[in-house]
């Protein structure tokens, strides 16, 4: 990657560096292409963009308009270009990504759920995957886990790593296997105590509310008592001398009679595979197709989500859960462009108005806490539901995004940084309006004129 | 003078209420002035009731609050995470229970509330809850914020939006319903006049002084005509930073003597926002954290040290209101109670019946109100829940018509519930 000298934080860059954020030094994208001409929020190429990634880059509207936006969809879709090499780098740094759990067992937990939300942010920033990084974002929350729970903390690299990011565009199923023999999820939803005779429906309930049938999908409290039965005996290791956080399945704990799960019978004496029988069950269903198809459709497509549901079901069902052959004709028709706006939540705020002015982060503490005042810092929703989507919720962040845009425009945030001598940006109104697609008229400067634009509602919404 | 005086009860202007209590600079009257039209206090909201509103998130253990330790059956169900009769002197001090009217007492966790109990500022409400028989945290949360008897078809705002709503005025001040927290509760879905605050005292736009005015501007022109929820929030969100900037050089100052906890911030912002008379009149805390499956810990862990912070922090709050109090009226509530037999990792599963406190104005207190079903297997609800004898509805509605004065108890609660227990004179 070759670096101009333009592009070196030529305004911020020697305060920042002597701030102690030698990491941003290292550009973590490709050169800085200036703000391009108005583009309103109407345009097509950028409401793609907005959806299907966290929002553009400049240069990003330029490229999609060069290689047509069938090509730039699909490309999206296969999601396998490399990551750059310095996002490589400061990923390497995260060892909550990488350590295995027992050998970070004496490590605070703060670091921990500090260098899992920089790695989450740093993805999302600089991913090259766009709609990889969104889906990331996406499952993260369907399969919500609470980092100051218990152990839960020490688990969720692995389960990011393992189970989240490689099937985010691939299959459900997978994914739903994976994450249930994660001792994150399972020390999360207290399955550890999950022992025969006295089951604990903590993760069975949650199961089939939230990662599978959704609350109408037709399970009983029966069904519920009887999926925890068969979850019986799944647990995380925590024996001494043993490989402290790996799964475990406790043979003397499980519950080994027959059960009866959703009018399917599991005959006695199944062991560890009873619950893999409810996980393929779980799986396949109808309603898990219904449920998990209408939320794919409200992150893409917000309001006209039911017009596609059935459809997207459908696809699910034939595919056996393949999720690149469900949303992909969705992806690809014009529902995408025709559909009304979807609220930005204070994540997706943050990822996109940083890669809007071409910004650098490397994730660290500044730029959480700023998350933190929005209301959403990762990994810390307590409910297993994940952060919410409706805008009414987020009623209380706005002043916490203005705050943000304003540190971030003045280039006040350590760790990140905007090169407005890099993005070539002269005229105020100019970029207000690549911003936000709105110029009302102000008289102040290119960094004051982002701001406002960052804060309009306009950019509140993709 | 009241700071807050800023009309001189005919809708005029008093120019010296302005200035004395405000303190700004002549040069930045004209920016201020539609600012200054909607901080206008309607006389009678001026000193007007209090509401707090405080849920308890993740489905509270009831039985833990107000012990049954009269009924055998009780010790049966809660063998370990139990606690022990006033009386029984073999049970460690912290497992005895604090006697209430001789069949309930209180977690000893729970003892700072024990004064309020004792003066009649605190009435209990046991086996009280909604119809959901999901045993969903959301659904039940959902169907308690809107108002209903369980989650399904009705409407979709919450019941102290459509209070709110129901009792507008063009003069309401931006600060009349208030959320403490970053995120607005289902109740107040739909509410015309809402903000959320984490902190009154953070509650500040962090741009230089010499932009503030020409900041502020803009954001207001930018978030005036749109209908969706960024342009409303952002016109509320200016609406309150420039009735606090006002507000703050009057009585808005945040006390001291709260425990060290998010909850104890929140009950002292609220007791602030209170005290300033600012047209304050609902507020809505979270306190999260209820959901105890696992080792919920009796006489010390997990669900004693939730209650216990529950409990300094509301003594705290009732403390530093002092004679405020008489307007400011708390109601806890959750949205589900757990199973009555404790499970095998000494947590309790999802349950139903739970209980509900009203602390303060107005509060018929001393007293645990509803009818108790007991814990014999035949008396329980469902897979084994205390069941429910008190619609929540019953408690909520005295609140809406003896509180805040809307006797239209038909807009706010659509559904026919009970008839009140008669908690609030």
């Amino acid at each position: 990657m070759t670096v101009s000298r333009r592009n070196l934080l030529a305004a911020g860059g020697a305060g920042l560096v002597a701030a102690g954020c030698a990491p941003v030094a290292a550009r973590l994208t490709e050169p800085t292409k200036p703000l391009t001409a108005p583009r309103p929020t109407d345009s097509p190429n950028r409401r793609l963009a907005d959806r299907l990634t966290f929002g553009p880059r400049p240069g990003d509207l330029a490229e999609m308009e060069s290689l047509g936006q069938e090509v730039w969809i699909k490309r999206e879709l296969a999601a396998d270009r490399p990551d750059p090499l310095p996002l490589t780098l400061q990923l390497h740094r995260l060892d909550a990504l990488w350590m295995d759990p027992h050998e970070m067992w004496d490590l605070p937990e703060n670091m921990i759920v500090g260098q899992l939300q920089q790695a989450a942010i740093l993805h999302a920033v600089h991913g090259p995957n766009g709609l990889q990084e969104r889906l990331v974002d996406f499952w993260t929350n369907h399969f919500n886990i609470y980092g100051r729970k218990g152990l839960a903390a020490f688990r969720i690299g692995r389960i990011m790593q393992t189970a989240i990011r490689p099937n985010a565009l691939g299959n459900f199923g997978t994914m739903l296997r994976s994450v249930a023999h994660a001792p994150a999820m399972l020390v999360y939803l207290d399955n550890q105590v999950n022992v025969q005779g006295v089951p604990n429906e903590n993760y069975a309930r949650e199961l089939m509310e939230l990662h599978t049938l959704g609350v109408h999908g037709g399970y009983t409290q029966r069904d519920v008592r009887e999926v925890a039965r068969c979850f019986t005996g799944w647990s995380m290791e925590r024996r001494f001398l043993r490989k402290k956080g790996a799964f475990v399945f406790n043979e003397d704990r499980h519950d080994n009679g027959e059960k009866l799960v959703l009018g399917h019978r599991i005959p006695a004496g199944g062991g560890q595979r009873d619950a893999d029988i409810v996980l393929d069950i779980l799986a396949q269903h109808p309603a898990t197709a219904q449920f998990v198809c209408g939320k794919l459709a409200r992150a893409f497509v917000g309001e006209d989500a039911p017009k596609h549901v059935d459809r997207m079901a459908k696809s699910f069902i034939a595919s056996g859960g393949d999720i690149r052959n469900v949303l992909g004709p969705l992806l690809l028709s014009d529902a995408i462009v025709d559909s009304p706006p979807v609220f930005k939540r204070p994540f997706d705020y943050l990822a996109s108005a940083v890669r809007v002015l071409g910004g650098i982060t490397d994730g660290s503490a500044a730029i959480q806490d700023h998350l933190a005042k929005m209301g959403q810092p990762l990994y810390q929703w307590p409910m297993p539901d994940g952060f919410p989507n409706e805008p009414e919720a987020w009623a209380g962040s706005t002043l916490g995004r203005w705050n943000f845009a304003f540190a971030l425009t003045e280039n006040r945030l350590t760790g990140t940084a905007i090169d407005w001598n890099g993005l070539e940006a002269t005229n105020p109104k100019a970029t207000a309006s690549a911003i936000s697609g709105q110029s009302a008229s102000f008289d102040g400067t290119v960094p004051e004129a982002a701001a406002l634009a960052l804060c309009s509602p306009e950019f509140q919404w993709r | 003078m009241n700071d807050w005086m800023f009309c001189d009860g005919q809708g005029g202007l008093s120019r010296r209420g302005f200035l004395a209590g405000a303190g700004v600079a002549l040069g930045t009257l004209t920016g201020l002035s539609s600012a200054l039209a909607q901080v206008q206090l309607r006389p009678d909201r001026r000193e007007g009731n209090v509401v707090v509103i405080l849920f308890l998130r993740g489905g509270a253990d009831g039985l833990s609050f107000f012990v049954p330790y009269r009924e055998d059956g009780y010790h049966r169900v809660r063998p370990s995470v139990g606690l022990a009769a006033p009386t029984n002197q073999s049970a460690a001090a912290n497992l005895r229970t604090l006697d209430l009217d001789g069949f309930f007492g209180l977690n000893p966790a729970l003892a700072g509330l024990l004064p309020l109990y004792r003066e009649g500022q605190l009435a209990g409400i046991h086996a009280v809850g909604s119809n959901d028989g999901t045993h969903s945290h959301f659904e039940a949360m959902s169907a308690m914020e809107r108002g209903l008897a369980e989650e399904g078809p009705g409407p979709s705002d919450g019941w102290l939006a459509r209070h709110l709503n129901a009792t507008a005025s063009a003069t309401d001040t931006p600060l009349r319903a208030v959320s403490l927290g970053t995120t607005m509760p289902d109740s107040l879905r739909g509410a015309k006049n809402a903000i959320a605050m984490e902190r009154l005292d953070e509650f500040r736009i962090d741009v230089s002084d010499t932009k503030k005015a020409k900041v502020l501007a803009h954001l207001e022109r930018m978030g005036q005509s749109g209908h969706d929820q960024a342009s409303i929030s952002a016109r509320e969100t200016v609406r309150t930073l420039r009735a606090l900037d006002l507000a703050r050089t009057g009585h808005v100052t945040p006390a001291t003597g709260y425990p060290d906890s998010d909850l104890g911030r929140a009950l002292r912002d609220v007791a602030a926002l209170s005290r300033a008379k600012v047209g304050l009149e609902v507020a809505c805390v979270d306190k999260g954290g209820w959901d105890s499956h696992v080792t919920q810990g009796a006489g010390e862990g997990w669900v004693p040290n939730l209650l216990k912070d529950l409990g300094d922090c509301l003594a705290a709050f009732y403390k530093d209101l002092g004679p405020e109090s008489s307007r400011v009226t708390t109601v806890v509530m959750t949205e589900f109670g757990r199973r009555v037999q404790e499970n095998s990792g000494l947590g309790t599963d999802h349950g139903h019946g739970s209980m509900m406190m009203a602390i303060g104005g107005g509060v018929r207190g001393n007293k645990i109100y509803g009818r108790w079903p007991g814990l014999e297997p035949a008396q329980l609800s469902g897979p084994g829940d205390l069941a429910v004898t008190t619609d929540y509805r019953t408690v909520l509605s005295e609140v809406v018509s003896k509180r805040l004065g809307n006797s239209k108890l038909n807009d706010v609660f659509p559904e026919a519930h009970g008839a009140p227990l008669g908690i609030l004179a």
